[in-house]
């Protein structure tokens, strides 16, 4: 009577339309960007990019402290939630991330665009051989996107962490983030999901 | 649930300064970043609930129990013990890494037998959980569990909107078997989607709005047994399990209203105690 809830289900669901319908989770790469919904498959690789597990990621840590790239989503107040209920959103991801959140989405507005690839190359201090690494979720598209975006910008050590925060909370400690600063001073836009 | 966990639920139930209760030769640097970022948030949320009240740490007031590790983020059990529990006038359950923390707040009634309150909540990440008991004195005293479980709060249902919309406000009683004078158990179940205004459909990329239950009154006839304060972290489809001292035969009644403007009643027939 009481019916459980299905990621799983929905994600395939809406899937049946872009990928193999007999293979959900064998996504092959969008030509450029993934533009649809952010929640659902990924595909194994990023062409130009690396994908990291988690103890890829550690040794990468450890020995090239990469810049870290953090694009999941900002919690939003949910309309319709009572004015006196406290709503106090903590944002818990990889120490020493930097998060800009939305940025792995696509359309992106041009000017956030611009925005994202100008703290990348101040966070890389202008190095395109630095190596970055970009995440969100498990099976969100924003991480993929935005290491694609930095691929096309030219950087050569771009890794990609699917697994994201999930799979740094595993068997890592989180830190409360807050937003970049310069990302979150950005102009509103009817773009942002 | 690993050492940092067990070691953190137990500091955090120790009010001593941070720097003190850091000894496991096991924790990361950093450790002490979070530990103390742990407490922090805590402290915020306290002081956004309980203002300068004063809550203290208790092993014997109330006890929380929670899977270390939950299967289902969107659905993890929560069981809230009060061995005392002729003191408890009321109890309170934070889940402090919730964007909206504030869970629940169950105030008991005369027919009330608080001994225990089981629920189920969303977890959106990993997170300490505090129960608070308030006793009828008015003091407060609070416990901890750490809890593994992440994206409770925007998992979607698994289905449209409108289908776990169909049948909203439809209850059902389930009342354990009971001896002559004991308190009788039972369990609570409504029909309700309580989307919490963080789950995106996934086709139309919009956000369901939130609606989520606000209030549950449930007494015997005049007498009520607990009145609940829900919000958006309690899951879909609200089951509580609760005990009550029945008098007499009056049924118990159910009165549940939502934020927007759902508000449904229903009636049950308490079972004649067999002896």
């Amino acid at each position: 009577m009481f019916p459980t809830r299905l990621l799983a289900a929905a994600a395939a669901g809406f899937l049946l339309a872009a990928a193999p319908a007999d293979s959900p989770v064998n996504v092959p790469e969008p030509e450029g960007f993934h533009t649809g919904p952010q929640q659902g498959y990924t595909p194994p690789t990023l062409t130009g990019a690396t994908v990291l597990a988690i103890d890829g990621l550690d040794r990468l840590v450890a020995d090239s402290a990469p810049v870290l790239i953090d694009v999941a989503m900002a919690d939003r107040r949910p309309a319709g939630m009572a004015a006196d209920k406290p709503w106090l959103p903590a944002h818990r991801s990889i120490p020493h991330a930097v998060w800009m959140p939305g940025a792995g989405a696509a359309p992106l507005d041009p000017a956030h665009e611009a925005l994202f690839l100008r703290r990348v190359a101040e966070l890389t201090g202008g190095d395109k051989a630095k190596p970055i690494v970009t995440f969100c979720h498990p099976d969100c598209w924003g991480s993929w996107n935005a290491g694609k975006r930095l691929v096309q910008a030219g950087y050569t050590r771009v890794h990609w962490f699917p697994t994201g925060i999930e799979g740094w909370q595993e068997s890592h400690e989180t830190a409360v983030l807050k937003q970049d600063a310069a990302w979150a001073a950005r102009p509103a836009s009817e773009a942002q999901r | 649930m690993k050492p940092f966990a067990a070691a953190l639920a137990l500091s955090l139930s120790l009010s001593v300064p941070a720097a003190a209760w850091l000894t496991g030769p096991a924790q990361a640097a950093g450790a002490s970043d979070t530990d103390a970022e742990r407490l922090a948030r805590w402290q915020e949320i306290r002081t956004s609930i309980f203002g300068d009240k004063a809550v203290a740490e208790t092993d014997s007031l109330i006890k929380v129990d929670a899977p270390a590790r939950a299967l289902d983020a969107a659905l993890v059990p929560i069981t809230l013990t009060m061995p005392e529990k002729d003191r408890i006038a009321a109890i309170h359950l934070v889940i402090d890494d919730n964007p909206s923390p504030y869970a629940a707040h169950i105030t008991f009634g005369p027919a009330a037998d608080p001994a225990e309150i089981k629920l189920r909540v969303r977890v959106n990440n990993y997170t300490n959980i505090h129960a608070v008991a308030e006793t009828k004195d008015g003091k407060l005293f609070e416990t901890t569990k750490f809890v593994k479980a992440s994206g409770g709060c925007s998992a979607p249902m698994g289905m449209s909107d409108e289908e776990a919309m169909k049948g909203m406000g439809d209850m059902r009683m389930k009342f354990a078997e009971a001896g002559a004078g004991k308190a009788t158990e039972a369990t609570l179940m409504i029909r309700h989607p309580n989307f919490s205004g963080m789950q995106m459909n996934q086709i139309t990329r919009d956000y369901t709005p939130a609606r989520y239950i606000q209030k549950v009154v449930v007494a015997q006839g005049p007498r009520n047994i607990l009145t609940l304060d829900g919000d958006i972290s309690i899951a879909s489809n609200p089951v509580i399990n609760f005990a009550f001292l029945p008098e007499g035969s009056a049924p118990v009644t159910v009165t549940a209203s939502d934020n927007q403007s759902g508000r449904w009643e229903h009636s049950f027939p308490v079972p004649s105690p067999s002896n």
